[in-house]
């Protein structure tokens, strides 16, 4: 069961789409992410850059591709965070409900 | 905190979080050469059958197999469909591996009853014949299948 925890650095719409994005998978390009977010790289690296200080994702460059390429992915930090922020969002909705 | 948002904006949020989690799954499929090199392997299967040669046959469904056997290895968690994502186990689930699977031992049931009608009704090639049929079931239904496997993981 996961502690409802509502967190500040995750909610802003395009932080919680990246991380919302990240949960499901294991690891995503960079460039699915900018563009089914439609982001511009700079704008994208900034959210990255701000997520990744938090401790909740991490940005890798796999060195065996030819091609330059870069992954992102969630830590274990960045997956409990948005677990506990959904359950936090699911909780509000739970008190409206009641 | 939580005080601070209201009901829509958590309902907004958490519609945000359930269409991000349907993108990822729309990823969850077979690569489409997959379908593409099954059936066309199928109808080979089928006329190296048909040529009645016990050693072609014998060979030509042993290299099917272990040619299956480790492209399925790798393509059956469904979840590398592209280069571009991995999606997790956990939201695959672990039961996709046992549908193909079984989905192709069925089709190789339902060819194999096809053979027999097709050759007790007197034509030639009834090997090549049902091999076509499970050709196009897969071309058809492959895709098929993968998207209401998705639907359901949704």
């Amino acid at each position: 069961m996961t502690e409802p925890k509502f967190d500040e650095l995750i909610h802003p719409s395009t932080r919680l789409s990246i991380v919302a994005l990240l949960a499901p998978a294991d690891w995503i390009d960079f460039a699915f992410v900018r563009d089914h977010l439609k982001l511009s790289d700079s704008a994208l690296s900034k959210q990255f850059a701000t997520l990744e200080e938090a401790g909740y994702l991490k940005v890798e460059r796999p060195v065996s591709d030819r091609r330059r390429r870069v992954r992102v992915r969630l830590t274990a930090a960045g997956r409990k965070a948005f677990d506990g922020h959904v359950a936090a969002l699911r909780e509000v909705l739970g008190a409206v409900d009641d | 905190m939580t005080e601070h948002i209201g009901a829509n904006d958590a309902r907004q949020a958490l519609r945000a979080v359930e269409d991000e989690r349907r993108r990822v799954i729309d990823e969850v499929d077979l690569p489409r050469w997959y379908w593409w090199g099954l059936a066309i392997a199928w109808i080979l299967l089928g006329v190296a059958t048909d040529v009645g040669n016990v050693w072609i046959t014998s060979a030509a469904t042993l290299l099917f197999g272990a040619l299956h056997a480790a492209v399925a290895s790798r393509l059956f968690s469904g979840r590398h469909k592209s280069s571009q994502l991995s999606v997790r186990a956990s939201t695959v689930g672990r039961r996709l591996p046992l549908i193909l699977f079984a989905s192709i031992l069925l089709l190789a049931a339902a060819s194999i009853v096809v053979g027999f009608a097709v050759d007790a009704d007197g034509a030639e090639h009834a090997s090549t014949i049902a091999a076509c049929f499970a050709a196009t079931a897969i071309l058809c239904g492959g895709p098929t299948l993968m998207a209401s496997i998705r639907r359901r993981i949704a």
